[in-house]
């Protein structure tokens, strides 16, 4: 019984081709797979803060967040809500009102008060500012949330820790 | 039978066969260098929490409400635009144009009126806010910022009050109208 298949002065050559299929198949996965948990987060230089709480998001956990440029410029979800230079006049916070709507209808509501029947939002909107928007912005989206079909009073927003 | 096993082992052993180690570290070394990035930015980012005004409709709530700490946020200088990174590089009307990112020069200056209390020093804020909450743990706060404060002086203020302790801190507008 000759089990030895190979001459054994032959070399024996690995065959590349698999690996550097998986290889690239692996860096396409996982290139897809951080678009996706990243489409949430514009790239924006966020102010410092020492004491915040580091943001551990769940992966399978719904929340808002409306990120603004420097400029103004209010995008959820690579959807842009609002932008100084193109929304002017009267309405011009309508798409964004449309669409706090639309956030605080989704979030989970409680009572305003203790033996209140009136039930308003009871999540947080993740606010993500440039360190260099004016404030009045972030102040529009809150006079945005104020609104009675609204009412979102929760709000978180995101800074960058400093390194260790 | 068990043999017959040793000699296969031996003949393997003796044909030299190694295992090509290099693609297997190459690619141990991509995952490791892809997660090593993704966890550097993940931890990156905090947060800190706020609240707006409650008063939707008529206030129901029976409790006599607490004093507000009212902390108002004026600019005394704006300081000049540079460009980010080293170097005070101004910031043109050209940068302006293609939207460029901006940064504030070191000679902002922000005046913090806690109270009747006025300062451009944060410090002296915080001492001020520490002396009220040793007083009354649970006074809630709120933070009115005017005309030309930008989101990373809101922060620093919003920073120091929470370090101190303090929790229920709201935002007031005046909206700059």
């Amino acid at each position: 019984m000759n089990l030895q298949k190979h001459d054994s002065k032959t070399e024996m050559e690995m065959d590349m081709t698999p690996m550097i299929d998986v290889v690239f198949l692996l860096i396409i996965f996982f290139m897809v797979i951080t678009d996706l948990s990243q489409q949430d987060l514009e790239d924006l230089q966020l102010p410092m803060a020492e004491h915040a709480v580091p943001d551990k998001p769940k992966s399978d956990e719904w929340r808002p967040i409306l990120n603004v440029k420097h400029t103004g410029v209010m995008i959820q979800k690579r959807t842009t809500y609002f932008d100084p230079e193109l929304n002017t006049g009267p309405r011009k916070y309508d798409e964004l009102k449309n669409q706090l709507l639309a956030i605080s209808n989704r979030m989970k509501k409680a009572p305003f008060a203790p033996g209140s029947s009136t039930m308003i939002p009871d999540e947080p909107l993740l606010i993500r500012a440039d360190e260099s928007t004016n404030f009045k912005f972030v102040q529009d989206i809150m006079e945005q949330c104020g609104d009675k079909n609204i009412s979102i009073w929760k709000l978180q927003l995101a800074v960058s820790v400093p390194e260790q | 039978m068990a043999k017959r096993k040793g000699s296969m082992l031996a003949d393997i052993a003796g044909e030299d066969c190694k295992l090509e180690m290099t693609p297997m570290i190459d690619v141990t070394f991509l995952l490791l260098i892809f997660f090593m990035c993704t966890l550097k930015f993940k931890t990156l980012e905090g947060k800190l929490s706020a609240f707006l005004p409650k008063d939707v409709g008529v206030n129901q709530s029976e409790a006599e409400p607490k004093e507000k700490i009212e902390i108002r946020m004026d600019v005394k200088n704006p300081g000049n635009r540079v460009r980010p990174g080293a170097g005070n590089v101004a910031y043109t009307a050209q940068d302006e144009a293609e939207r460029k990112r901006y940064v504030y020069d070191s000679s902002r200056v922000i005046t913090f009126s806690v109270g009747a209390k006025k300062t451009t020093d944060l410090e002296e804020v915080r001492k001020t806010l520490t002396n009220f909450y040793a007083q009354d743990k649970t006074r809630p706060a709120t933070i009115d910022p005017r005309a030309g404060i930008i989101t990373s002086d809101v922060v620093e203020l919003l920073d120091v009050a929470l370090d101190v302790g303090f929790t229920d801190i709201t935002f007031v507008g005046s909206y700059e109208k």
